[in-house]
Formats: structure tokens, C-alpha cells, sequence
């Protein structure tokens, strides 16, 4: 089988690490033992999958190698944004010294220049590092190139700049398979929705964040996304998808269970308060069973920390005046004990259903 | 169709050039053809942003409009008020009428309870057309009021001549005259609406009144009232780029970065304002 990105040939070969682990220890308890005619053939298969695919995408091939790599990315992550902020930094400390044409050619000489570079570095680079700090430069050349445009001609600030920017973004994230930009073009996208449903209701559009609700179309729209687009060639970009959606969905509903005052709801405050704590609560209820039924980890983890955090504030709210320090620290260990043997008989009914399944 | 690596190039290179060109041509636009208003403003009425430990590499260089708007009973509480300009403010004109006309609803307001106080302050600021004023009526009023309010300080320390507190309020009215004969904005916002040509048939003068776009919201209720008032908040476009042939007449680093003002080079600036309402600096000059 061939993989089609990094990620993929990066799983592939983990699964192969972990087979031949696995194959040694039955073998060694007598399970299982393959002839070495079996074996030879297993191992030549599996060593020119690792040899492909260490020349088509440059895969960590050992736990060493796997090692260096998550030095390797956390290195490209921390350069990237340190390389945006210094080309972002460069302009600003230099033009002033030249005339509006001038400061025109180099904004759109560097917004081009680096998005063809990238492309170059792209070819060239088989680990994805360099093209992860080379995009990231890209995409902030190109946000510098049109905020600097509106200051150097007195534009009039709008949220359609947002739209341009989220599509570079997702663009590079598509292109490169770069989760750092995915996350990028989806606040970009986030932020747009946002402010063009804020103005629905005549507001200033920089104002949207001070009505939590703007936020809700664009969680929908984020977390739905990945069923109407297919994903399976881009791992992990589902998840942030999903991620971002219930972000932007539990956010904003745990400032509302807390600032009624800001809603657009025309009720008691204390009403609309209560109405978004029940909300918050089966939400993240509902995300937790979603994602224990679909097998999507990550929506269960940020459903239960949601959870978590509703119920403590609520925790909060009640107890935290009326008893003594401790009481309310051994509820909080109490409730803590608790949601432990449920997601404990949780786990315990999920593989119940997966043998079940399985038979 | 599989997309493919040259499509990405070309999609990207595309939007770039688009994105680009929409911003470009729309300046243009804006610059084309005569200017929707030409205002002379000097260093009264145009100011360079403070510049705080953050900003401090910045090299370029924007002026802010100093925009004031003239609330005569605030006069008596705050003299000082003067003073200062585009902070916002309250002005008489923008009342509940006004405020209609802008899309706000003022229904809530009459009623006494705190669900519909809550209802009629929960609105957010608008974006609207305001007009503003350089030297002009508004500006003359203003000064009428700093000089009544000398008169009046002057004619409390006449009937108690040993009071201190008096004098200081005589000293106080006496810089405040000052400043506001040669050193405060003579830029008001004196009206505000929805229909740009509505508002240049009202003000037909375009060397006097420029309309700009800019934000209005709702005033708080006062506890005991139910007087609806705007409060304009903001210009969309508060400040204005200096041009790299224009930058040396707005003096040095120091003078240009002097918070009292009072040093300034005086200069004045012919700022344009196109036809999607963007202003510009056209020429410069020291004076």
C-alpha cells in the first residue's frame, strides 16, 4: 500500500514498529511461529516499505529519530511565528523611510516572493519543517501586505479583509498539510462569520465579540465541515475542525452562563444565565457521548473539559461563599471521584460494544 | 480533476493579485476626481498618536484627527473639557429623534423597568456618516462659552475677593480661554446620519464640512431620567498617513512626540476626503 503524505508513511511505519515488537514477544512466548521462509518475506516487505518511504517523505524510521523529530517540530512551530513577527517588525521599522510607492513594491514583492518560495522549499523539502516556517512567513507577509496597505492609504477597517486571509491560509494548510496555518485560516474564518452575522443586527462589525451568540453559525459551520468535506487525506485536520467548532460553541456559552447582561436573548438576566449553564452542560454531555460513539478523542476530551469547567464554576457559584475551604475542596475531589467511575463504566460499556462488535 | 500542485500556485498567486488589486483600486477611486471635502487643518486640529514603549520603532508617521463634539450643559460642570478632543462625547443634537433616524431603538427607554433599561443599553454602537465642522459655527460657540464662563469666574472672585479657591478657578478659566483660542481643535462633529448626499445637501460648504464614517452609540440613562442621548464614539478612520515627501514638515522626533503640545511646530496640512469618504494629506506646509 502507498502512503500519499508524511502522516500517513509516519502511521505506517509506526505500525510496523510496533508488529515486529509485537511478533518477537509471541514468538518468544510460542503463540505464533512463522517459517523462515514467513519471516524473510515479511521482513524484506516491510523493509522496502520503510526505505520508500523514508526517501519519498523522510519518516522517523526509530524511536531515536521519532525523538529528534518532536524537537524538530517544536523548533519549526517556535520559528515560524518568530519568523513572522520579525518580518512583521522589519516593515514597521523601516517604512517610514520610503515613499508609498516604494513601501506598495516591497510589501508586494515580499507577499509573492515568499508564497513562491514556498512553493520552492515545498520541492525541496521532504520533511515539512522548512516549508511549515517558510509558509508561516508567507501567510504573515501577506496579512502585514494588506493591514499595511489600509494604514499607508487611510482605508476604511473592514472584516472582509478576513475572508482573503483565511483562504491564503487554507490554501498553504491544504497545499503543505500544515495544521499550524489550518488553525490560522479557521480564527480567520471564525472571526468573519462572527462579525458579518454581528452586523446583522446593525452593530459595528470590530463589536461582534461583545455578543457571545455572534460566534455559534461559525462553530456550527466549523464542526460540520469535515462531514461534508472529506479529510481522510489530511491527517488530524477533522480533529482541529472539530476542536475549533466546540471552542467556539463552549466559549462563548461559559461567558454567557456567567454574563447574561450580554446576550441578545431579551430575558432576566439570571434566566438567560441558567438557560446557557443547562446549555453549556448538555452540550458537552452530548459532545462526550458524540464522540465516544463516533471514536473521536478529541471531541470527548474537549467535551469533558467543558463539562468539567461548567460544573465547577457551578461549584463555585453555590459553595464557595457559603462553606468552609475544605468542604469545598472535598466536593470538588468527591465530584472529581465520581466522574471517574462513570467514565469508568463508560469505558467499560465501549468495549463491551466493541467486542460485541468484533464477535 | 485532481488538484494539483500548479493549480495551488496559481489559485494562491491569483488571490494575492486580487486581494491586492481590490485594495488598490479602491483607493484609487476613492482619489479620483474632485475630493468630496478639502479641509485645512493645523497642528490644532491634526496630532501624532502618543508613542509608547510598544510603537516606539515605528518609523512611519500618522497624524489623528482632533475631533471634539460641544456639549453646552457639561460646560458649567467640566471646563476642562475643553481641553481635550477625540475622546467622544454627548452632543445636544443627537437626541432621541436623531438616534431613530440612525437605527436605534429608543422604545425602551421610556419605560421605568430595569429589563427595558437593560434592553435599551444592551444596543451596540452603529456605523453612521458624521459631519465634521472646521472652524465654524460650533467652534465660535465654543469660544462664547469659554469667555462667558472667565466672565462668570471673574464676577464670583469680585463679590469674594479673598477667596483662593476662586482665584484658582479665575486662573483655571483664564488657560482655558487660552487654550481654547489658539490651541484646541476647531474640528466638531456637528451632525450625524445614514445618506451621504442628504448630509452634503445640508453642508453644502466642502472647504468647511467633511463626512466621515465613524461609530454612535447610546448613552447610558441617567437613573432618574429617561432622556435618550448618543454619544458619538469614534471616527473609522482616526488617523492619517504622512506621506514620505511631506514628513519633514512636521518637525523633529522630539517636537513631533510632545504630549503638551505647546512646542509644536506649527504647520498646516490640506487633508482630502475622496470619494468613499477616506481622507489624505494633499499638501503640507510650515507655517
Amino acid at each position: 500500500m502507498s502512503a500519499s503524505s508524511r502522516t500517513e508513511a509516519q502511521q505506517r511505519a509506526d505500525e510496523i514498529r510496533v508488529f515486529q515488537k509485537e511478533l518477537d514477544r509471541l514468538e518468544r512466548e510460542g503463540v505464533l511461529t512463522l517459517s523462515d521462509d514467513q519471516r524473510r518475506a515479511v521482513a524484506e516487505h516491510q523493509r522496502s516499505l520503510l526505505a520508500q518511504y523514508a526517501q519519498a517523505f523522510d519518516i522517523d524510521r526509530d524511536t531515536q529519530s521519532r525523538q529528534l523529530s518532536i524537537g524538530m517540530r517544536v523548533a519549526s512551530f517556535l520559528g515560524a511565528l518568530a519568523l513572522a513577527a520579525s518580518v512583521f517588525f522589519l516593515f514597521y521599522q523601516f517604512w517610514g523611510l520610503f515613499p508609498a510607492t516604494a513601501q506598495v513594491g516591497i510589501l508586494l514583492a515580499a507577499a509573492f516572493g515568499i508564497f513562491g518560495a514556498t512553493f520552492v522549499i515545498q520541492g525541496r523539502d521532504a520533511t515539512g519543517y522548512f516549508t511549515k516556517l517558510a509558509a508561516m512567513v508567507a501567510f504573515a507577509c501577506f496579512v502585514l501586505n494588506i493591514a499595511m496597505l489600509g494604514q499607508i492609504f487611510n482605508i476604511t477597517p473592514s472584516d472582509k479583509a478576513l475572508l482573503p486571509w483565511a483562504a491564503f491560509a487554507l490554501l498553504l494548510a491544504y497545499t503543505c498539510d500544515l495544521r499550524l496555518l489550518l488553525a490560522a485560516g479557521i480564527l480567520c474564518l471564525i472571526a468573519f462569520i462572527s462579525a458579518r452575522t454581528g452586523t446583522w443586527s446593525g452593530m459595528y462589525w470590530l463589536h461582534f465579540g461583545e455578543r457571545p451568540e455572534n460566534f455559534f453559525p461559525a462553530a456550527i459551520a466549523l464542526f460540520f465541515v469535515p462531514q461534508i468535506l472529506d479529510h481522510r487525506r489530511f491527517q488530524g485536520f477533522a480533529a482541529i475542525y472539530r476542536v475549533f467548532g466546540l471552542l467556539t460553541l463552549f466559549l462563548p456559552m461559559l461567558v454567557l452562563a456567567n454574563w447574561g447582561q450580554i446576550s441578545y436573548l431579551d430575558f432576566d438576566r439570571t434566566l438567560i444565565q441558567g438557560f446557557y449553564q443547562v446549555l453549556g452542560f448538555v452540550g458537552s454531555a452530548a459532545a462526550i457521548w458524540l464522540g465516544t460513539r463516533r471514536h473521536w478523542p478529541e471531541v470527548v476530551n474537549t467535551g469533558l473539559t467543558f463539562f468539567v469547567i461548567f460544573l465547577y464554576t457551578k461549584f463555585f457559584d453555590w459553595w464557595w461563599d457559603i462553606m468552609p475551604k475544605y468542604l469545598f475542596f472535598l466536593v470538588i475531589g468527591l465530584s472529581a471521584v465520581l466522574l471517574l467511575f462513570v467514565f469508568k463504566r463508560l469505558r467499560a460499556g465501549g468495549f463491551k460494544a466493541a467486542g460485541e462488535a468484533s464477535a | 480533476m485532481n488538484w494539483s500542485r500548479t493549480h495551488t500556485l496559481i489559485a494562491g498567486l491569483g488571490l494575492l493579485a486580487l486581494t491586492n488589486a481590490v485594495a488598490l483600486l479602491g483607493v484609487a477611486y476613492n482619489r479620483s476626481g474632485e475630493p468630496e471635502a478639502t479641509l485645512r487643518l493645523t497642528q490644532r486640529d491634526l496630532r501624532t498618536p502618543y508613542q509608547w514603549r510598544g510603537n516606539r520603532e515605528n518609523s512611519g508617521l500618522a497624524l489623528s484627527l482632533i475631533w471634539r463634539v460641544l456639549n453646552e450643559q457639561s460646560t458649567e460642570t467640566q471646563p476642562y473639557s475643553w481641553r481635550y478632543g477625540g475622546t467622544g462625547g454627548t452632543p445636544p443634537w443627537l437626541d432621541k429623534a436623531k438616534m431613530e433616524t440612525l437605527g436605534f431603538d429608543t422604545s425602551a427607554a421610556a419605560a421605568y423597568s430595569d429589563r427595558s433599561r437593560t434592553r435599551y443599553e444592551k444596543q451596540l454602537p452603529r456605523d453612521v456618516l458624521l459631519v465634521l465642522e472646521l472652524d465654524g459655527p460650533t467652534y465660535q460657540r465654543s469660544l462664547e462659552l469659554a469667555t462667558q464662563y472667565v466672565a462668570r469666574e471673574e464676577a464670583k472672585l469680585a463679590s469674594s475677593p479673598g477667596d483662593q479657591n476662586l482665584g484658582k478657578r479665575v486662573k483655571n478659566a483664564h488657560e482655558a480661554l487660552e487654550s481654547e483660542t489658539s490651541r484646541n481643535s476647531r474640528l466638531f462633529v456637528v451632525d450625524a446620519g445614514l445618506d451621504a448626499a442628504a448630509l452634503r445637501a445640508k453642508y453644502p460648504d466642502a472647504g468647511r464640512y467633511a463626512i466621515v464614517r465613524g461609530q454612535v452609540r447610546l448613552e447610558s440613562l441617567d437613573r432618574n431620567s429617561e432622556k435618550v442621548r448618543g454619544y458619538v464614539s469614534g471616527l473609522s478612520v482616526g488617523s492619517i498617513n504622512v506621506p514620505f515627501a511631506l514628513r519633514d514638515v512636521f518637525g523633529s522626533a522630539e517636537q513631533v512626540n510632545d504630549i503638551d503640545q505647546r512646542n509644536r511646530a506649527p504647520f498646516e496640512a490640506t487633508v482630502a476626503f475622496g470619494k468613499r469618504l477616506e481622507p489624505w494629506i494633499t499638501e503640507a506646509a510650515k507655517k
